[in-house]
């Protein structure tokens, strides 16, 4: 498998590291226990369209979000994750 | 380099409570390298490695929504725009390379852009590397065959010209390698930078990868 990094190029898998599941948000403050405990424990095991966080440590070290299909192994998007450099890449 | 003390003097005394260092740059190299020529015998050596002592290397890192400022106080100091893409940028007396997003190094020597020079002159996050990186610089006609061995990186002239710049990893250990201009006889020069701790892991697997195209080994002053 290889990332395209929007910042450094095409690389190979070695240069990443999975990070987990970009789906879930943090739940507000005063969330109820539930809503936090689907934020800590649940995740959903996709067949299918997945985002994901990914870090590009072995290269400019930035964090990395990915839309993978979990079937077929093809990355339809890759981009900065937010915060990521204090501006945005720079095409 | 790496900054080792070095007890000039012992104390002799009872009650004298000040011992006195003087602080010496060494190398992280200075047990691997072995200045000479290594490996295949017979031949024109095919691959070049120099490490370059004594730099000035200093990372800067644009604060969160301070890139675009970071980047006029830089081109007002450096008389060019920082590089924005993974590329090194030449100045007069310094070379800026590509570290990430919205940040680089500051490469040159004799402290003209050392961290007290630099620091008030950019509106950034400093961190002096200077003694945390070993600069290896590699030439020769079997540089780039040397090199596919260890990095998944295109290295051919069209799609790493010079001024070429990646982050990226070797053997497992994170590196910021680049194109520096072509050395008088037309050969590219590929200048790396890898932390001081895994320069001497990075350097034996260098010596053993180019082996078979005979190395000569040495070690410069001279920024290439």
């Amino acid at each position: 498998m290889r990332i395209v990094c929007p910042f450094c190029g095409e690389r190979e898998l070695g240069e990443f590291t999975y990070l987990g599941d970009a789906k879930p948000v943090r739940p507000e403050a005063g969330a109820s226990e539930d809503e936090v405990f689907d934020y800590v424990y649940l995740r959903d095991n996709v067949a299918g369209q997945t985002s994901e966080y990914w870090y590009h440590g072995g290269g400019c070290r930035a964090w990395l979000k990915l839309t993978r299909n979990t079937l077929t192994h093809e990355i339809s998007s890759v981009e900065p994750a937010a915060g990521v450099g204090a501006r945005q890449a720079v095409k | 380099m790496s900054s080792c003390a070095i007890l000039s003097s012992t104390i002799r005394m009872e009650g004298a409570s000040v011992a006195d260092f003087s602080w010496t740059a060494r190398s992280p190299l200075e047990h691997a390298l072995v200045a000479g020529t290594h490996g295949a015998r017979g031949v024109e050596a095919g691959v070049s490695l120099t490490e370059i002592r004594n730099f000035d290397l200093i990372q800067v890192m644009a604060r969160r929504g301070q890139g675009a400022e970071l980047g006029k106080a830089a081109k007002a100091r450096f008389g060019v725009a920082v590089p924005d893409a993974p590329k090194a940028v030449q100045t007069s007396d310094a070379t800026l390379i590509w570290s990430g997003p919205d940040q680089f190094f500051v490469l040159s020597k004799g402290g003209k852009h050392a961290m007290q020079t630099l620091a008030p002159a950019l509106s950034g996050s400093l961190s002096d590397q200077s003694h945390a990186r070993a600069l290896i610089s590699i030439s020769g006609a079997k540089a780039r065959a040397m090199l596919a061995k260890l990095s998944s990186i295109d290295l051919h002239s069209d799609a790493f010209p010079v001024g070429a710049a990646a982050a990226t990893s070797m053997d497992h250990t994170s590196v910021t390698l680049w194109r520096g201009g072509d050395r008088p006889d037309g050969q590219a020069v590929f200048n790396l930078l890898v932390f001081a701790t895994f320069a001497e892991s990075l350097w034996h697997t260098m010596l053993d990868s180019a082996a078979e195209y005979g190395v000569a080994t040495g070690h410069s002053a001279e920024l290439a």
